[in-house]
């Protein structure tokens, strides 16, 4: 049974290129929220095995949002996908409880991996 | 702590990034090259709010982010939704990256704002042009990275952190 990812990006090109790298994966995109508001607003809702998340966003950044949905659902996956990929970032996501970090422009391999590793 | 970046290691940064996102991204090829864009531009900017109070912009020929975003989108054409939904994601990754090794040379983890698509040249109110990077692709086309201080920077040789 496919894992079911909610994916949450301001940007459509993402979405895109997510399906191009899940396609025939054991992943299929469940939802897809242009912000971190509309990602708290939809988790009820989706209830999604996995929620791959960005950081620059219009309105709540995407690592508020990941807080505000694990306060709520400490068991929710949450990968943050950003091209913010230092150390600092590394450190406030996995604080906050972000299971992985994958950096943009992100591989199919590398994105499998953590996935991966987030859902076990 | 290092919080200081000269402008040639700044420039060096800035020219990398670039050379490996717009490959990764869209698999342009973009040379550094003396020649400007044409005369149907788009441009995005971004601004670090947290870090380093600068601007970065992107002033490019509509024809060149266009291909660019065909090849991202694997389609033979695109909307002007689309060109600009490309353009802000690209320069977001781009500038991601940026941040990234500017964290790497001084320590200072910059943030920056969602990027913002304009269509003709714009330039930033309040601030000036420290330096620009030019390029071309194989089409001839080009695009400008433009990096912006504030006017009250006096410094002319260095990026400071004014947190």
């Amino acid at each position: 049974m496919s894992k079911r990812v909610m994916v949450v990006d301001d940007s459509r090109l993402v979405r895109v290129q997510l399906e191009d790298v899940l396609a025939g994966t054991d992943y299929e995109i469940a939802a897809f929220c242009r912000s971190g508001e509309d990602a708290i607003a939809q988790y009820d809702q989706v209830k999604p095995d996995l929620v791959t998340m960005d950081i620059i966003m219009q309105g709540m950044d995407g690592l508020e949002a990941a807080e505000c949905i694990l306060k709520k659902h400490p068991d929710a996956r949450i990968v943050v996908v950003s091209s913010l990929a230092y150390e600092d970032t590394y450190e406030k996501a996995k604080a906050i409880g972000a299971k992985g970090f994958v950096d943009k422009p992100f591989h199919q391999e590398q994105l499998l991996k953590v996935f991966e590793q987030a859902l076990f | 702590m290092n919080t200081a970046l000269a402008k040639e290691e700044l420039a060096q940064i800035l020219d990398q990034a670039v050379q490996d996102v717009t490959e990764r991204t869209a698999g342009v090829r973009l040379h550094q090259k003396n020649q400007s864009p044409g005369e149907d531009l788009c441009t995005v900017e971004i601004t670090f709010d947290k870090g380093f109070h600068t601007s970065l912009t992107l002033c490019a020929d509509t024809g060149l982010l266009s291909r660019m975003a065909c090849n991202s989108f694997h389609e033979e054409s695109v909307s002007a939704e689309d060109l600009e939904e490309f353009t802000k994601e690209y320069f977001n990754v781009l500038c991601g990256k940026i941040a990234g090794a500017m964290y790497k040379a001084t320590q200072i983890p910059a943030h920056f704002s969602p990027p913002v698509f304009y269509h003709g040249r714009y330039e930033p109110e309040g601030r000036e042009i420290q330096f620009m990077l030019t390029y071309s692709d194989e089409y001839c086309e080009g695009a400008q990275l433009i990096h912006h201080v504030p006017f009250s920077d006096g410094d002319e040789d260095s990026l400071r952190n004014q947190t």
